[in-house]
């Protein structure tokens, strides 16, 4: 497995809009997303806020749009052999559609659309949309979904199985995860997320989608497309610890990030783009996570977290958040750990509080964590 | 190898509660792993360990039931909320199993078998694992999946199932029952999507499905 991997091509679209610049101007500026929800009643849940762009769209033309961006960004030509592999738990808007049509028409009042409930449906359509012929696949794997969809590419890539990859992600707030959530006491309390803090109460959704074009060196040199960054590391590990806390020594992202570090040939990391939920168990796990992996560096190394402006984007966090790393390698700028007020005496790094800071960076981490402890790392390295 | 097909009643699994989905799964992969303790003799090794587990539509029961919750407007259960990823029962199997290396799950339209024996030949390569484990599983369904079915051309299983087969480094890679691995099996009225899968474990036993 030794095949280069490149980023040629991306696609983003959050609550701050669509496009690299809508991520400049929110999450780089550290300004948050939150505002109440207007695509839906609220009233039964615990929280009305979350970072949402508008009204209600169907998660496929989300993911038609992104991957649209990416694959018009790489230049990929029609029709080409790629494979399609997206983060995805399915449409929840149209499952909560199904079981109201059955609740006031026993059935019958439905017509289509049950399918994009189901995952790999929203990853067959995203291909035939984009025209691209080769393996699809939907990650399940709820918050690392998206980044385990990276690490497959790169795995697909590197072993010369495929050329090139389309890889997506996308979470739009809806109901069903809000209650969820909420059930679950996982949600801010103030209306705001503040990773890393010691009033830090939880975290809130938001709307995130996106696509970038994975591909091998060769593929990217035969086409003549520039490489936008390199993915140099991938891993994943799992805590063996409990089915929804992390570990709290944090020691399957330390293990996802050692793993991710051996196959970069252990580089020095300029910058973390960390998992950072603000819930209380997650911070200062994640935390020792990063203690443990760095050793006597890890006061060096600045982490953030951009879910304090862009919200949690469940299944699409894997895919926003390389990159939003990938914006941070190009334009030297480190986003920002937004509504930060005073660190919780258990989390003790650099945490970029609050303001944007300009730093020459070559190489990032991007981690993720989601229930059952599963963990992810990915290594991003500038062109 | 060693290969596992649970379809009948199961015994629960403490905290998973309201689906057939998590027991069948853990079911199938505990007999897997205790069946073959290890490589030649000795413990596996958990860090060297992988678990893959694939679906098309998931788990269903636990996803219908919190929705229809939530339409009647009654209290969402926590409980729903850890159980509605297939995480939660995979973090479960590592914790009692020791396993602390990836934890993969799939949704997969086409050929489940083929793209859980792709994921298995792709993650030996990377070499830092020796054992993978593979699940595949279907629960029997609801309205809403069977409408989806409908819609997608497909077959619902007939009956609740999950298929686990356990790959260690020096097994060669079981071939596909189509032969061609982007070509999905015909999705038979009992197994549905996991037919293929099926078949294999079947092979693997030294039995007829």
């Amino acid at each position: 497995m030794s095949r280069e991997v490149l980023l040629t091509g991306f696609g983003v679209q959050t609550a701050f809009g669509s496009g690299a610049d809508a991520l400049r101007e929110g999450v780089f500026d550290g300004r948050p997303a939150f505002a109440p929800i207007a695509r839906f009643d609220t009233g039964p849940y615990r929280t009305d806020v979350a970072a949402t762009a508008g009204g209600a769209v169907p998660l496929r033309e989300a993911l038609a749009k992104t991957a649209t961006e990416a694959i018009g960004m790489a230049g990929l030509p029609p029709r080409a052999d790629a494979a399609v592999l997206v983060g995805t738990a399915g449409d929840f808007t149209s499952l909560t559609r199904f079981w109201r049509a059955m609740a006031a028409t026993d059935g019958s009042g439905i017509s289509g659309g049950t399918a994009e409930t189901v995952p790999a449906w929203q990853a067959e359509a995203l291909a035939d949309e984009l025209g691209v012929h080769g393996p699809r696949l939907a990650f399940t794997s709820a918050c690392v979904a998206s980044a385990m969809a990276i690490a497959h590419a790169c795995r697909l890539i590197a072993s010369g199985r495929v050329g090139i990859a389309v890889c997506a992600g996308a979470y739009l707030v809806e109901e069903e995860n809000l209650a969820k959530f909420g059930s679950g006491f996982a949600l801010s309390k103030d209306g705001m997320v503040r990773p890393f803090c010691a009033d830090r109460s939880g975290l809130l959704l938001g709307d995130g989608a996106a696509a970038i074009v994975l591909e091998s060196a060769q593929s990217a040199r035969s086409r003549g497309a520039r490489a936008l960054g390199a993915l140099t590391g991938w891993g994943a590990a799992s805590d063996a610890y409990h089915v929804a806390k992390p570990h709290p020594e944090g020691t399957g992202l330390a293990s996802a990030a050692r793993q991710a570090l051996r196959r970069a040939g252990d580089p020095r990391i300029d910058y973390v783009n960390a998992h950072g939920t603000a819930t209380k168990a997650n911070d200062p796990a994640e935390t020792r996570g990063l203690r443990a992996l760095f050793g006597e560096r890890a006061d060096c190394v600045p982490v953030s977290s951009t879910k304090s402006t862009t919200g949690h984007l469940l299944e699409a966090a894997g895919v926003v958040e390389l990159v939003i790393t990938l914006l941070a390698l190009q334009d030297g700028v480190l986003p920002p750990t937004a509504g930060f007020t005073e660190p919780d005496p258990a989390c003790d790094l650099d945490y970029v509080p609050n303001r944007p800071r300009r730093a020459e960076i070559r190489r990032a981490m991007s981690v993720n964590a989601a229930f059952g402890g599963a963990n992810t790392a990915l290594i991003l390295e500038r062109a | 190898m060693i290969a596992a097909i649970v379809d009948d009643e199961v015994p629960p699994v403490s905290g998973f509660v309201e689906s057939a989905f998590n027991p069948l799964v853990y079911q199938a992969v505990r007999q897997c792993l205790t069946g073959r303790p290890g490589l030649t003799g000795r413990p596996a090794d958990g860090a060297r360990t992988a678990l893959v587990l694939a679906s098309t539509m998931g788990d269903t029961d636990t996803l219908d039931l919190g929705s229809r919750r939530l339409v009647a407007g009654q209290v969402h259960n926590p409980l729903l909320f850890m159980q509605s990823t297939a995480n939660a029962i995979l973090g479960r199997l590592s914790l009692d199993f020791a396993i602390t290396g990836p934890l993969l799950a799939l949704s997969v339209l086409g050929n489940l078998a083929g793209e859980l024996l792709t994921t298995a030949e792709l993650l030996r390569a990377d070499g830092e694992l020796d054992r993978i484990v593979l699940v595949g599983v279907e629960l029997a369904g609801s309205e809403r999946t069977a409408t989806a079915h409908r819609e997608l051309g497909t077959n619902p299983p007939a009956v609740s199932a999950a298929v686990a087969i356990a790959l260690d480094r020096d097994d060669p890679i079981p071939s596909c029952p189509c032969g061609n691995p982007s070509v999905p099996p015909i999705q038979s009225a009992t197994y549905g999507s996991l037919c293929g899968l099926v078949e294999v474990a079947a092979r693997i036993r030294g039995a007829k499905p």
